[in-house]
């Protein structure tokens, strides 16, 4: 920005921001060494010398708040959040990623395994393997509860290859569902005493009328899980329990989820010519194109802002004041990939819920 | 657990267990936007402590009603952030029926 | 202890082959009479934590 002095400025009307300050207030500028007004301005009496006040009018979050939605599928979406502030954004990915429940196997009782993977290695790898299984329907396995249809999935893996034959590969829809519970029976304490399963299930978990249409399956019936040599073979049950991404990642219901800020690239001053087409080639993602102005005249235009991933090489060197890179505080473009249990759209319903819960509960704490 | 004086109910400490940037730094946000609030700010006084301490400085109201307050709202912020994101994806299933709608991105 | 020692399962590290041994027999495969034989997996549950 010139300088410029103080008596030729232009006067701002009481109630609004000078222009530099909305700026600083609103975007991050992003410089060829480095960004600034990276920080939100919060307080509420931040702009009071001015007239001006900064404090949170809940119809006005409610006037301006926006979503629109740019892309959605199965199990990824993405999604513009506008007339948010950072935290909040940050909050819900935070969620997202930690603290929203899905199921995921947790024990493994290993009866037999003969293949070159070692216990402990296949125990893990079963426990990262996404389930088709709804978390709502289910309840946390607490310290002192026995497992039982309401809490725990139970999966068989039995499988052999067959001697003299060629290898064989074992894969994730190999894994058979339980849904009477655990088949092996617990070693008992002393020869007289009944042998106990180790689950207790009251019913079959297939006529109950939540899973009897939707088999508690697999996700993607294509992982492998394991190489079997000739004569090889693994006898297991694996039960599978509710759990939250903080405690295990396996229980992360989203690949990944993120956000960035609105990219806005903005032309200082008219690049015309030569210059306009050097500035168009510099761009590896397009984000400027050139328009025809007629008599063989050119001008850079910027075409597609959103494409910018702020590699910062149209403003290396010389270009610094003819273009200027921006970031909109209050714009998230944000995406979420699912990893299977929940569509997308029903993790963020899901993790504003649980945000909501948290405000809740402390709330009650306070009163 | 509120950690404050009893002569002067302005300014306290409260200590939130099983709690962490994820609430902290969300009602932090709304204590700041609040004209109530002279000073606020959070720490977790050690990353193990599953513990969050928010302090609160009022102008002259309790801070425990402001820091009620700020969670109200943020509540209500919440309430609509759902509301509109139901609506969006309402909106979006509704006018392009297919599931797979893979626009490239702009 | 138990009062009598179960006979044990062994597999022949040459040819394979299960070997059924109590204490005091000579370690050699019957089939092929090579000395190196190795224990049998035990079929007793071993419990793991997925992680």
């Amino acid at each position: 920005m010139p300088r410029v002095s103080a008596l030729d400025m232009p006067d701002v009307p009481m109630g609004q921001l000078p222009e530099h300050l909305q700026l600083q207030r609103t975007r991050v500028v992003c410089k060829a060494d480095a960004p600034i007004h990276t920080e939100a301005i919060q307080y509420s009496g931040a702009y009071a010398s001015m007239g001006v006040d900064n404090s949170l009018r809940l119809e006005s979050f409610c006037k301006n708040f926006k979503i629109e939605v740019i892309r959605l599928t199965e199990d990824e979406m993405e999604f513009d959040m506008i007339g948010i502030d950072a935290s909040l954004a940050n909050a819900f990915r935070r969620i997202l990623i930690a603290e929203v429940p899905t199921m995921a196997i947790e024990k493994v009782l290993m009866v037999n395994n003969t293949s070159v993977i070692a216990d402990e290695v296949l125990a893990h790898r079963l426990g990262l393997i996404p389930l088709n299984a709804d978390p709502r329907l289910f309840e946390y396995l607490l310290e002192n509860d026995s497992p039982n249809e309401r809490n725990t999935i139970v999966y068989k893996l039995d499988v052999s290859c067959r001697k003299g034959g060629p290898r064989m590969t074992v894969k994730s829809d190999q894994l058979k569902w339980l849904p009477n519970g655990s088949e092996l029976e617990m070693e008992p304490p002393n020869q007289s005493a009944k042998p106990k399963s180790y689950t207790s299930f009251s019913c079959s978990q297939d006529s109950m009328p939540e899973f009897s249409k939707k088999p508690l399956g697999m996700k993607h019936e294509d992982i492998i899980i394991a190489k079997l040599g000739p004569g090889q073979a693994i006898e297991l049950e694996a039960h599978a329990v509710k759990g939250i991404g903080k405690v295990h990642a396996k229980w992360s219901p989203v690949s990944t989820a993120w956000y960035r800020m609105l990219p806005e690239v903005v032309l200082l001053k008219d690049i015309k010519g030569d210059d306009a087409e050097k500035l168009v080639k510099k761009c590896p993602v397009n984000v400027f194109d050139i328009e025809d102005l007629g008599n063989g005249e050119k001008k850079a235009t910027v075409s597609k802002p959103r494409a910018c991933t702020l590699c910062r090489e149209c403003i290396r060197g010389v270009n610094e004041e003819l273009v200027e890179l921006r970031r909109v505080k209050d714009h998230f473009i944000f995406t979420i990939e699912s990893a299977g249990a929940l569509p997308p759209e029903v993790l963020f319903t899901e993790a504003v819920k649980i945000l909501e819960d948290k405000c809740d509960r402390v709330i009650s704490e306070l009163s | 657990m509120e950690h404050g004086s009893l002569t002067d109910l302005s300014s306290s400490t409260f200590s939130l267990m099983d709690e962490d940037h994820t609430l902290a730094n969300s009602v932090r946000f709304t204590l700041n936007q609040d004209p109530r609030v002279a000073f606020c700010g959070y720490s977790i006084p050690h990353p193990s402590d599953n513990k969050v301490n928010i302090r609160v400085q009022t102008t002259g109201d309790s801070a425990k009603d402001v820091l009620k307050d700020a969670l109200q709202n943020l509540m209500v912020m919440f309430q609509h952030v759902r509301t509109t994101f139901d609506k969006a994806v309402a909106d979006c299933k509704e006018n392009r029926p297919s599931e797979h709608m893979n626009i490239d991105t702009p | 202890m138990d009062p009598q020692p179960e006979p044990v399962s062994y597999i022949c590290g040459d040819c394979g082959a299960e070997n059924t041994l109590k204490p005091g027999d000579v370690i050699q495969c019957r089939e092929c009479g090579y000395r190196i034989l190795y224990k049998k997996r035990t079929r007793r549950i071993v419990q793991y934590e997925a992680r």
